[in-house]
């Protein structure tokens, strides 16, 4: 989490790369970030929120994302992120996690042993944390979790094998039913990362400004 | 494909690539280390094996993913 001495001060946000510049990097997946930029599956709904988010007084202005183009969880949310920034008029930034350890050692995940990307953090005006979303939504988590399970059982392997833990002899065939499994769900985990991101921000926005009688519903 | 050594497709930061590079440089194996993350050749011939790094292409044709007992990466 970001505090007040959070290395990513309004000139570091600065420095950051444009989504333009991103992509201009990047030397994989170009394919990709265009097919999700082009298919995102923000509704009008939630575009209307984010802008409601960016018009507010003392509202959201800044969003940075930690990235790396080879990341499928990457190309397939950020060009969403990249939507909600050029339809809000919110600034999106964004830094490579090999080369900004030090930004992404702030927001670590799982307890603090996983640099899982992407991450995107919403800031106001004055540069002040709202809030921020890691990786994929809980329901992609849990989608993960039931899959391991069910392949689990498939392969007779014992109760509990996940990813890291299955056998090596056997870790073929627990990724490919895996992947088979999680597959046909990506588009609702795109869905869900919306949601959750709105989630967040909402109740971000509503603690600080309740006090004000501002209204702000994800 | 035919190889002489084994290939191990990665990228740059993965903790279960770097994590099984040390354990060969350690035991003096010789590889061929593939960075898919520098180019989409070698990503697409990464995806043609799996979808997550690291992945070994045995010699004799058997192909492994991932490392037990760490987090890899996926890359689909």
């Amino acid at each position: 989490m970001p505090r007040d001495t959070s290395v990513v001060t309004p000139e570091r946000f600065a420095e950051g790369l444009t989504y333009a510049e991103f992509l201009a990097q990047a030397t994989v997946n170009a394919d990709k970030f265009e097919h999700y930029h082009r298919t995102s599956p923000l509704t009008a709904d939630d575009l209307a929120f984010f802008a409601e988010a960016v018009a507010r007084p003392d509202g959201l202005a800044k969003i940075m994302a930690i990235a790396e183009a080879w990341c499928g969880d990457v190309y397939r949310e950020l060009p969403t992120v990249a939507r909600i920034a050029e339809a809000s008029g919110a600034e999106l930034r964004i830094f490579l996690r090999e080369q900004n350890p030090d930004i992404m050692d702030e927001f670590l995940s799982n307890e603090g042993q996983s640099r899982a990307i992407p991450v995107v953090v919403f800031y106001r005006r004055d540069h002040r944390y709202l809030t921020h979303f890691t990786e994929r939504a809980a329901v992609a988590h849990q989608d993960l979790a039931d899959a391991q399970a069910a392949v689990t059982a498939d392969l007779q392997l014992p109760a509990g094998t996940k990813l890291g833990t299955a056998p090596q002899d056997q870790r073929q065939a627990f990724i490919t039913a895996l992947i088979a499994r999680i597959e046909p769900r990506l588009p609702e985990w795109q869905r869900a990362a919306i949601q959750e991101m709105r989630s967040l921000l909402a109740t971000a926005l509503k603690t600080t400004e309740a006090a004000a009688g501002a209204r702000v519903t994800a | 494909m035919s190889v002489s050594l084994p290939v191990v497709y990665t990228i740059r930061g993965c903790d279960a690539c770097v994590k099984l590079l040390d354990k060969w440089q350690a035991e003096g194996m010789a590889f061929e280390e593939r960075r898919v993350e520098t180019s989409q050749v070698l990503m697409d011939e990464a995806r043609r094996y799996g979808a997550m790094v690291p992945i070994v292409v045995w010699p004799d044709g058997r192909v492994e993913q991932g490392l037990e007992g760490h987090i890899s990466c996926f890359i689909i």
